[in-house]
């Protein structure tokens, strides 16, 4: 067991440890980091460092040039909102109409959760009523169970398939 | 000739499955058993009929009859032939008879064991999968007919889009066709039960479950198949962009595998009974909406290849069967009383459904990021796009926090545990974590969330691994040598030892995951042939390239000499295609796969004198996700293989009494310390 492991965790670490990110320079793995959060504005869904349209290329050259012009993030993003709206960034910002995108998927989870913990709560409490406080069955209580069964087998529902009614008549042999 | 014959084939089919649907309905209402019965025979000649169409079809590309429009609009003399089975269902119309002709096939199967094993559900259940059929029947006939006729035929075809021209395209498009649509069955299995006013009683659940895990496995598998098609041939080095396609496909196969897990609740437990129907028809509705969204939907995506307008047919389809489900449970919610009731927060019923939980909100949140465009656009009327980075953000701490219900989940017993069991089962994968988080570091991997993420995954692992260990070795002391002590145990209790194969699958992928998402590399070069770079660990010469030209496209293969630290590696090829026609391009990346990571080029463009750009990836851990597939299977085939008949078992257990048949089967036998009330139940999952 402890092999098994060990080669599983070997493989991970070997494939981690060796770290060709640091290899790669510092303004060009930022600039790789904004592409693949803005849209390129004519393929539809793919971003910017995805595409090869000669846009995107366009677009990924202006992204490496203002960096390096010393540009910070927001305002190239800016720069792109300007140029073709909002909806080329594949981040949506927050604020504005657009905190509604970010605010309803924590607010339900919550909720969510609140409806498991009361749901499961009240099974608790219910089980917890049944487990102590159910009286055993009195006679009377017993003798009315048993007829409610024998009226129940009597009005057994006719059979609605071939298989039913013969499965049925195997039963009764 | 055999094109109409196709035609009137499709005709007489959406007569009989029309027929099936009405009769059926008709005899379980009125108790008429001939109807029923008249109703599954006719179900049973509708593959027949399509086959019968489909062969039509195939016979039309194959002899290039492009008096077809269908065959005129998606093939051409110059496409190799090969590709003309691809062309069968590329477009509109042909995937559509291709899903009919499946999922029939499959719903006979179903309808054949649904009347054996559920008679009293099989005219529902019948008439569902048969009202699915005709739904699109109705749409071939009436509206996209594959086998309808040009008024001219035309001398050659338009041809197909190029960038189905791939191995993956033979594979993944009708998996997940396939793996949509069949959500019906355990839908029709669910709601029949419900109609049947048999939701009370656990019977169904069997079948449920067995035909849930068959369309799990499909969309599981339609899923990795298409991840691995976008990574070899889109070349950006990725393999999933949360793109609304992808989301639509994510969406039924989240819901299913809720479904799997809490159907297991009811096997065990009979609780969730009404719980467990919601999950199928949810699944089932986001199936249709997947399958809206591929065709023509509004949210615009790479994956429109089989774009048409009807579209808003699948939304009607799908608003019925929402309308429909509802007003089955209001109908019959009073069958649907659960048998026990969860009776502790720390205990598998609560694992399972926290989970279920969890899977329906990353299913509501990656639907919620996939139409909020839409809404956006028609409430306010401004053009947003919700994309990866917001996908990843939100969904991702809750994928963390699955793989750990996955970790800790199957080692709680059911009813209930208290501290002392819990500190037990877990001491092995925390320990497994610790030691996961220590290597780690040691080697220089601290960023908190890949560490996290990697560290639940070992716990995982370890849990798993662990279980594995000590079934075997308490079996071995039986007397059993460790092979077999190992395939006896896996087999003893498949549903649990197969769910396990499954964990393992998806801890490789959560691993694939981690490693590809936070530590990749990218880097583009403009290099001259004869030029060398390098990133991290390889270094790669561009040696030369050639450029042929065939009638439809271009190909520039470039090759390049490739070493890793030092040592040489060998020659790697990667091409860039371009289709006059289509004016699309596709790529074809040079990829070294290794379990520790992909070293990846992919060609971006080339000027003439042979001077290109070209852009290398090393993406770790990638290998692992691919291998999961096969594990997948093999867990999901352990998971629903059949036991041995129930005399037998019946036997075993009259001889060997519970304790030992418990301690045999190797499952956590935390159990023995829970007292009186779980020592009845028989040791399965």
């Amino acid at each position: 067991m402890t092999l098994s492991f060990a080669t599983v965790l070997g493989m991970l670490v070997f494939g981690i440890g060796c770290d060709a990110d640091a290899s790669v320079p510092e303004l060009d793995r930022r600039a790789q980091e904004l592409n693949k959060s803005i849209m390129c504005p004519v393929c539809p869904g793919e971003s910017i460092d995805q595409s090869q349209h000669p846009l995107a290329v366009q677009m990924r050259a202006i992204v490496g040039d203002r960096l390096q012009e010393g540009w910070t993030a927001g305002q190239i993003n800016d720069y792109f909102v300007e140029r073709y709206g909002p909806s080329v960034l594949l981040e949506p910002p927050t604020e504005g109409s657009n905190l509604l995108v970010w605010i309803v998927p924590p607010v339900g989870v919550g909720l969510g959760g609140l409806l498991l913990y009361v749901g499961i709560r009240g099974m608790r409490r219910r089980d917890d009523a049944y487990d102590s406080a159910e009286p055993p069955l009195s006679e009377d209580e017993r003798a009315r169970y048993f007829a409610q069964i024998r009226k129940f087998q009597d009005d057994e529902p006719v059979a609605v398939s071939p298989e039913e009614s013969r499965s049925r008549t195997e039963a009764d042999r | 000739m055999i094109v109409d014959a196709g035609s009137l084939a499709l005709w007489i089919a959406l007569l009989v499955a029309s027929y099936a649907v009405l009769s059926s309905l008709l005899g379980a209402w009125r108790r008429v058993p001939e109807l029923v019965l008249s109703a599954r025979y006719g179900f049973y000649t509708v593959p027949f009929l399509l086959l019968v169409a489909a062969a039509a079809l195939v016979r039309a590309f194959v002899g290039h009859d492009f008096s077809v429009r269908y065959v005129a609009e998606n093939s051409n003399l110059a496409m190799p032939s090969n590709y003309t089975w691809v062309a069968f269902y590329a477009g509109n119309a042909g995937s559509l008879l291709f899903i009919a002709l499946v999922f029939s096939g499959m719903a006979v199967l179903a309808v054949t064991s649904i009347s054996r094993r559920l008679p009293h559900v099989a005219p529902y259940s019948t008439a569902i999968m048969a009202a699915v059929v005709a739904f699109f029947l109705g749409i071939m006939v009436f509206l996209a007919n594959p086998l309808e006729r040009l008024p001219v035929p035309v001398a050659d075809g338009q041809g197909i889009n190029p960038l189905l021209v791939h191995f993956g395209m033979f594979i993944h498009p009708p998996m997940q066709m396939t793996g949509l649509v069949s959500v019906a069955i355990p839908f029709s299995i669910g709601v029949g039960t419900l109609l049947a006013g048999r939701g009370g009683n656990d019977d169904w659940v069997d079948l449920g479950r067995l035909w849930g895990m068959v369309s799990w496995l499909i969309l599981t598998l339609g899923l990795l198949l298409g991840s691995w098609w976008a990574y070899t041939i889109l070349g950006w080095g990725g393999y999933w962009a949360w793109d609304p396609v992808e989301n639509s496909a994510l969406m039924p196969w989240l819901a299913t595998t809720a479904f799997v897990h809490s159907i297991m609740v009811q096997k065990r437990r009979g609780m969730f009974r009404m719980w467990n129907i919601i999950l199928v028809a949810v699944a089932f509705t986001l199936a249709q909406m997947g399958m809206f969204i591929n065709r023509g939907g509004p949210v615009p995506s790479v994956h429109s290849f089989a774009e048409s307008t009807m579209g808003w047919l699948f939304l009607l389809f799908m608003t019925f069967t929402l309308l429909g489900s509802l007003a089955a449970f209001a109908w019959r919610i009073d069958t649907l009383k659960s048998r026990s009731r969860i009776e502790s927060w720390l205990s598998r019923e609560s694992a399972f459904l926290a989970q279920n939980a969890l899977f329906l909100a990353v299913a509501f949140i990656t639907l919620w990021g996939t139409v909020y465009p839409v809404i956006a656009s028609v409430s306010s009327d401004v053009a947003i796009t919700v994309g990866e980075p917001f996908f990843n953000r939100v969904n991702g701490p809750l994928l963390l926090v699955i793989i750990f219900l996955m970790a800790v989940g199957p080692l709680l017993p059911w009813r209930r545990a208290n501290g002392r069991v819990v500190v037990s089962a877990l001491k092995f994968p925390l320990g497994g974590a610790a030691v996961a988080v220590a290597v780690l570091a040691a080697t220089g991997v601290r960023d908190p969330v890949p560490v996290t993420a990697l560290a639940v995954c070992a716990m995982a692992v370890t849990g798993i691994v662990h279980e594995w260990v000590r079934g075997t070795i308490s079996r071995h002391r039986g007397g059993e040598n460790y092979v077999v002590a190992y395939g006896r145990l896996l087999t003893a209790n498949r549903p649990r030892y197969g769910g396990y194969v499954v964990h393992l699958a998806i801890a490789m992928l959560a691993i694939g995951a981690v490693g590809s998402s936070f530590y990749a590399a990218q880097r583009d070069f403009a290099l001259e042939p004869g030029e060398s770079a390098s990133l991290g660990r390889y270094s790669f010469q561009y040696i030369d390239f050639d450029k042929t030209t065939y009638t439809d496209r271009d190909e520039i293969t470039a090759r390049f000499d490739v070493s890793a630290g030092g040592s040489r590696i060998g020659t790697m090829e990667a091409r860039r295609t371009f289709y006059h026609d289509f004016r699309i391009g596709a790529t074809r990346a040079a990829i070294r796969s290794t379990p520790v990571e992909d070293f990846y080029i992919v060609p971006s463009e080339f000027a003439d004198d042979g001077s290109a750009v070209f852009r290398a990836y090393v993406n770790p851990l990638v290998w692992w996700m691919w291998m999961s597939g096969p594990l997948f299977v093999l867990g999901a085939a352990l998971a629903i293989s059949p036991r041995r008949p129930a005399r037998f078992r019946a036997r075993r257990f009259a001889g060997a009494g519970t304790n030992r048949a418990r301690m045999t089967d190797g499952g956590p036998n935390v159990g023995a310390s829970l007292g009186p009330a779980s020592a009845v139940e028989i040791p399965e999952c």
